[in-house]
C-alpha cells in the first residue's frame, strides 16, 4: 500500500471529527482580544521601537506559539489515537500486512497537516483581523503575506519536534488522561525554560522561544535573543528522529501484548 | 452509594495519581521560584502568603484548571467509552445523580490536589519566612478563597464533558476555554467572571472586589447547575 493511499484512508477516519471546527474556533479566539481591544496603545510600540502593525502580529503569534497551538496539538494526538481505540480499531489496522512502522509515520504525518491546518487557520484570521482593527483605527495593520507566510513556516518548523514528542507520548502511554496530562503539563514551563539555557532541550519551548527571538528582531529597545541554527538545529533534529524512531517501534504494541 | 461508586469506577483511569501528580506539580512551582530568586521574593514588603500567590498563582491555578479539565473529560469519557452511558441510563437512578455525584468526587479530589499545594507553599513559608499561626490561618484563607473560585471551572468542565460523546472534543472545548481565560486582561472585572478565568484570581486587600468574586463564582455555579437540568431535560426530549 502507498503511502498516498494509507493517507487518504487516515484523513477519510477524521471526516466526522470536528477536529477542523475545533481548531479554527481556537484560532478565533485567539485574535478576538485583539480584535476587540478598543484602546490600542501606539504609545507603547513606540516607546519599544516596533511598529504597530508588526507588534500586532507578534503579540497573537506569541500568544499562538505559548499555549494554543501546543495544547491544540496535544487535542489531535488524543483524536489520532482514540480514533483508534473504539471498536478496537488498532487490532484491525495492525492485521492488515502493512508495516507498522509506516501507520505511525502516516499518523504522525496527519498530526503534522493538522498542525500545517491550524496555522494557515491562523494565517486567515490575522488577515480578517488586521482588515477590522486597520479600519477601526485608520492604521494599515496588514502586513506583507509573504512575511506573515514566512513566520507562519518558520512556527511549523519549529514546532516539529514538539510535535514528535507529543506523539511519542500518545503512543507509548496507553492511559488517555496521562498521555494528555503529561503533554498538557509539558506546555506549562516553556515560558520559564526560554529564559535558561536548557531551552535548548526542551522542544515544547522551541515556538514559544523562535516568536520571542522574532519579536526582538523587530523591536529595536527590546535586547536580543537570538535562535542559533547550531546547536539547534542538530539537537532539534536529534529530538525529532529519536523520538519518531521510538514511536514506531512502540506503535501497537500494547495491542500485540493483550 | 453513587459517590462510592464513581469512587470505584475511576481505579484503573489514572485519575487519582493525575490529581496528585498535578498537585505536586503545582506545589513544586513556588519551592522552584523562591530558591532560585529568593533574594527577589524577600526583598519585598507585602505579607509573605501575599508574596507567594503573587509570584506563583498564575502558573499555579493554570495547572489547576487544566487539571479540572482533563479530569473532567476523562470522568464522563469513561461513561462514554463502553456504552457505560446506557447502562447508567437502564437503573433507576437520575442521569442528574450521575453528574452531581462526579462532581462531588472531582471537588474531592481537587481539594487533595489544593492540600498538596498548600503544603509547598506551607513549606516556602516555613523554610524562607518565619511560619507563625498567623500565617497559616492565612494560608488557609487564601487556599479556601482559590477553592471556591475552581468551582464553577471544573464544573463548566464537567457540563462540556456530559454532552461531548468524544474524548478530544471536551477536550478540545476545554482547552480553549482555558487559552480564550488566558487572554483576557486580569484587571477587567466582568470578562474575568468567565468561569475558566476566576481561579487566575487571588484574594486581595480589596475586600469588596474579593467577595463580589466569591458571590460570583457561588452564583455560577447555581445558575450551572439548574442550566445542567434544564438541558439534560432537552436532551432527553430530542433523543
Amino acid at each position: 500500500m502507498s503511502f498516498a493511499s494509507l493517507l487518504d484512508i487516515e484523513l477519510k477516519k477524521i471526516r466526522r471529527s470536528k477536529i477542523f471546527m475545533l481548531l479554527f474556533v481556537a484560532v478565533v479566539i485567539l485574535w478576538l482580544p485583539a480584535i476587540l481591544n478598543t484602546n490600542y496603545s501606539f504609545e507603547t510600540d513606540a516607546a519599544i521601537g516596533i511598529a504597530s502593525e508588526y507588534n500586532f502580529l507578534v503579540q497573537g503569534f506569541l500568544a499562538l506559539a505559548w499555549f494554543m497551538y501546543p495544547a491544540s496539538m496535544v487535542v489531535s494526538t488524543v483524536l489520532l489515537k482514540q480514533l483508534e481505540r473504539t471498536n478496537k480499531g488498532m487490532l484491525k489496522m495492525l492485521a492488515l500486512p502493512i508495516s507498522s512502522a509506516k501507520l505511525c509515520l502516516t499518523k504522525f504525518f496527519i498530526l503534522l497537516l493538522l498542525a500545517g491546518l491550524q496555522l494557515l487557520l491562523n494565517f486567515g484570521v490575522y488577515y480578517a483581523g488586521a482588515a477590522l482593527v486597520s479600519q477601526r483605527f485608520a492604521y494599515n495593520f496588514l502586513l506583507p503575506p509573504l512575511f506573515v507566510l514566512k513566520e507562519t513556516g518558520l512556527l511549523f518548523l519549529a514546532a516539529i519536534p514538539m510535535l514528535a514528542f507529543f506523539w511519542l507520548l500518545a503512543v507509548t502511554i496507553q492511559t488517555p488522561i496521562f498521555s494528555i496530562g503529561v503533554g498538557l503539563a509539558s506546555i506549562v514551563p516553556s515560558i520559564l525554560m526560554i529564559n535558561t539555557k536548557y531551552w535548548l532541550f526542551y522542544p515544547m519551548s522551541y515556538p514559544f522561544y523562535l516568536m520571542t527571538a522574532e519579536y526582538c528582531k523587530l523591536a529595536a529597545n527590546l535586547g536580543s535573543a537570538e535562535m542559533p541554527l547550531i546547536p539547534w538545529l542538530p539537537i532539534a533534529i536529534g529530538i525529532t528522529v529519536s523520538c519518531l524512531i521510538l514511536a514506531c517501534l512502540r506503535f501497537g504494541q500494547a495491542e500485540r501484548n493483550c | 452509594m453513587s459517590l462510592g461508586l464513581e469512587w470505584q469506577k475511576i481505579k484503573r483511569t489514572g485519575v487519582l495519581w493525575t490529581f496528585l501528580g498535578g498537585g505536586i506539580l503545582a506545589a513544586v512551582v513556588p519551592v522552584i521560584n523562591l530558591a532560585a530568586r529568593s533574594e527577589m521574593y524577600l526583598r519585598l514588603q507585602d505579607s509573605p502568603v501575599d508574596i507567594l500567590f503573587k509570584g506563583n498563582w498564575q502558573l499555579m491555578a493554570l495547572l489547576n484548571i487544566l487539571l479540572l479539565v482533563l479530569g473532567a473529560c476523562v470522568l464522563y469519557h469513561i461513561e462514554y467509552a463502553d456504552n457505560g452511558q446506557l447502562k447508567m441510563c437502564s437503573l433507576p437512578i437520575k442521569e442528574s445523580t450521575l453528574f452531581f455525584s462526579k462532581l462531588g468526587l472531582m471537588t474531592g479530589l481537587c481539594l487533595v490536589s489544593l492540600s498538596l499545594e498548600a503544603l509547598g507553599m506551607a513549606f516556602c513559608l516555613s523554610h524562607w519566612f518565619n511560619l507563625s499561626q498567623s500565617l497559616c490561618l492565612e494560608l488557609l484563607k487564601y487556599f479556601a478563597y482559590a477553592f471556591l473560585l475552581l468551582l464553577p471551572g471544573g464544573m463548566l468542565a464537567l457540563i462540556l464533558s456530559a454532552f461531548c460523546k468524544n474524548l478530544w472534543v471536551s477536550l478540545g472545548c476545554g482547552v480553549i476555554g482555558v487559552c480564550a481565560a488566558i487572554l483576557i486582561p486580569t484587571d477587567n472585572f466582568i470578562l474575568n467572571l468567565f468561569p475558566f478565568a476566576l481561579p487566575f484570581q487571588v484574594l486581595t486587600l480589596n475586600t469588596e472586589q474579593a467577595v463580589c468574586y466569591l458571590l460570583a463564582s457561588l452564583g455560577e455555579v447555581a445558575f450551572m447547575a439548574l442550566m445542567f437540568l434544564g438541558l439534560l431535560k432537552i436532551r432527553r426530549t430530542l433523543a
